[in-house]
């Protein structure tokens, strides 16, 4: 499918932010979503992330009520896979979180006798989680931190890398990254070979500088920030990368805006990249490379003047993942009517501030690993 | 809906007799849900049956074909795919049928990752990679940069060192569109786990992609490739590198890869404390104002940037320069 052609446009692009607009559509995203949503039935919790950290940096978190923030948090509570006692195909001490409710468990914690078959947690829904709860302030004192770490740790694999559930699936970068954001967010790196991280990371920048999905996989957007920000939390990322290398990426990096920016070279700007390209530059301390002016009136035109969010191009279909990504990117870009957010983390600074007491002010569980 | 699916003479799970056993369990979202989806009625009874066998997992035909109509509805659903995969060979099914079943998923969802997985581990059970390059051909000729593609197609090829013809391929592709990054980056694959980056092979990689670049010298796929093949080599001193790209400037070439690439050569010049590190100096910075003011100024900064680095490498490599 072909972007929509810049020069068709009868009207002047949307030069405002849709505050008003983007808040119906997140609230709405909170709500029901339609028939076509089907396809993200497994993928819940990342609407869930979008439409709250989305309200967060839209300062409209308020616009919640006290009741329905609890009902977000008793949801998320209850996707959390606990350790169960042998049932076949399910997770035994590996704990985390799943996407959804999907395979039909009781909601009611205490309804539940066993594990259910097939259960499994899965690493980005294990994120989204943590950052949702951490979002509406919630402590984190009903997550099973051990039985989330054992799940983490069962999901390295040899070359470094992660899969995304104990069951088995593709892995490459995306999961490397929910893995970090898991260990940084629960203040415990202990199940994770940060060496064997890194060198996989390594092995993925590409001959462009850029990084891939997987070693000599072509240099894309979302890998490069998920490696990326996957260093920083490690803290490790200039004793991976040489400044040659450092140098190369940030070339590679700046290289990607167009007008808003593109995923790899070739191919057309898409809303969600002036985030994954642009909090790279952040990460890289190089964001005042990017031309600003261009870069957000490109995401501002992605805008959906009557429904509400960001599409991934003008004159397009809006949808959660873009309209967060769309707002993250704006707000690292200083956008004023945005609370700041956190790069590598990609939740608001003030989530993080808390996520930083909650550090110092929660007692290490007991590290049996 | 109901109107619908009868029209397709598609009969609900609830509905059928050899079913009847079966206590269907509707998911489970409590008294205050969020983010719920309005399920179609067709996909609300599919996955009402897909959770209860699911649930005693059930190794059986009719879970086995339960499976086929929950991936119709939805292909993202990564544990109905493990349970196919535990049903085919608990039920010794056919793989290479399996294989066509996944045929048939990529034709209208190829950039769907459980499908792709799903193929993988097929091949892996039969040891035989035989169609992994057709199929993601197949794919490639509808969207020649869909990144699952060349992911399995590389994954085949690496597992199963499976490289002939593939050079040809890219060729191709290149052929087709010289602007391809994704055949750009294949040829990279190829030529390193093939011949690696001898001197003769370098040498023939250079002279195929300056002349790509002439065709196109604004492309930055041919670009990158360039400097790729040229890594940890002199670029200043390549055999005709220079001459090429001064040549392109000459002519009245402004691309500002072409600009780039000067200036790196120059740097090196000055880093290097080399005889013309002065003109360099001058050359880089000229040409840095270039690319600033006129030939690549969303980038204006970076060039900015690039002509304060190249003034610092100056000042401290040739100390008694002004």
């Amino acid at each position: 499918m072909e972007p929509p052609a810049m020069e068709n446009k009868a009207s002047e692009p949307e030069a405002k932010l849709l505050v008003k607009q983007h808040i119906r559509f997140l609230k709405r995203t909170l709500g029901i979503l339609p028939s076509s949503c089907e396809s993200l039935d497994t993928n819940r919790m990342t609407l869930l992330f979008f439409a709250v950290s989305g309200l967060d940096l839209l300062g409209a978190l308020d616009s919640v009520s006290q009741e329905e923030k609890q009902d977000i948090v008793e949801w998320v509570y209850a996707q959390q896979v606990l350790p169960d006692k042998g049932c076949p195909g399910g997770s035994s001490d590996v704990g985390g979180f799943r996407g959804a409710s999907f395979l039909g468990m009781p909601f009611d914690l205490t309804k539940r006798s066993a594990g259910v078959c097939n259960d499994c947690s899965h690493v980005a829904m294990t994120y989204t989680a943590l950052a949702t709860l951490l979002i509406l302030g919630d402590d984190l004192s009903r997550v099973d931190k051990r039985s989330v770490l054992q799940g983490i740790k069962k999901l390295q694999l040899a070359d470094g890398s992660f899969a995304a559930t104990a069951l088995g699936s593709e892995s490459d970068m995306r999961f490397v990254y929910c893995a970090c954001c898991v260990c940084y967010m629960l203040n415990d790196w202990s199940p994770i070979d940060q060496d064997r991280v890194a060198q996989f990371i390594l092995k993925c920048q590409n001959y462009d500088y850029g990084i891939g999905q997987r070693p000599y996989l072509e240099a894309h957007g979302g890998s490069t920030f998920c490696a990326l920000a996957s260093l920083v939390l490690m803290g490790r990322l200039h004793t991976t990368f040489s400044p040659a290398r450092v140098e190369g990426l940030k070339l590679w990096c700046i290289r990607r805006q167009q007008t808003g920016f593109q995923g790899r070279p070739n191919k057309p700007t898409d809303t969600c990249y002036s985030f994954w390209i642009g909090a790279t530059l952040h990460l890289l301390e190089c964001a005042s490379w990017v031309d600003k002016l261009w870069n957000t009136s490109f995401i501002l035109s992605t805008q959906s003047k009557h429904v509400g969010g960001f599409a991934k191009w003008p004159d397009t279909h809006p949808d959660p993942l873009h309209t967060y990504l769309g707002l993250s990117a704006l707000s690292l870009s200083g956008d004023l009517e945005l609370h700041p957010v956190h790069a590598a983390l990609n939740i608001s600074q003030r989530t993080v501030q808390w996520l930083h007491h909650l550090h110092t002010t929660t007692p290490p569980h007991s590290h049996s690993m | 809906m109901a109107e619908e699916t009868a029209a397709e003479g598609y009969v609900p799970y609830r509905s059928r007799p050899e079913w009847k056993d079966i206590t269907p369990v509707p998911q489970d979202d409590g008294p205050n849900p969020v983010v719920s989806i309005a399920y179609s009625e067709k996909f609300r009874d599919v996955y009402d049956y897909m959770r209860a066998v699911m649930q005693r997992d059930e190794m059986s035909e009719r879970a086995f074909a339960l499976t086929a109509d929950a991936i119709d509805c939805n292909p993202s659903n990564y544990s109905v795919w493990h349970y196919r995969r535990k049903l085919v060979q608990a039920l010794g099914k056919d793989l290479r049928e399996e294989l066509k079943f996944t045929v048939s998923v990529l034709r209208e969802q190829a950039k769907n990752y459980q499908v792709w997985y799903h193929r993988q581990k097929l091949v892996e059970l039969l040891g035989d990679p035989s169609e992994e390059l057709v199929v993601t051909r197949d794919v490639l000729r509808e969207d020649s940069k869909n990144y699952h593609a060349w992911q399995h197609r590389q994954w085949a090829m690496a597992t199963y060192q499976r490289w002939e013809g593939e050079l040809e391929f890219v060729e191709q592709l290149i052929g087709e569109d010289v602007r391809n990054n994704s055949a750009w980056n294949q040829r990279y694959f190829v030529v390193t786990h093939t011949s690696s980056l001898t001197d003769e092979v370098v040498r023939r990689e250079v002279d195929y992609t300056l002349g790509n670049i002439s065709k196109a010298p604004n492309n930055e796929s041919a670009w990158n490739y360039l400097e790729g093949v040229l890594r940890g080599q002199r670029l200043r001193t390549y055999p005709g590198l220079l001459d090429s790209c001064e040549a392109m400037y000459t002519k009245g070439i402004r691309s500002p890869f072409l600009l780039g690439l000067m200036v790196t050569m120059c740097e090196e010049e000055i880093a290097d404390g080399g005889p013309k590190a002065a003109e360099c100096c001058s050359k880089a910075t000229e040409l840095c104002n270039s690319l600033a003011t006129s030939v690549d100024t969303i980038r204006r900064n970076y060039w900015d940037y690039v002509q304060r680095r190249v003034k610092q490498t100056y000042q401290t490599t040739v100390p008694t320069a002004v």
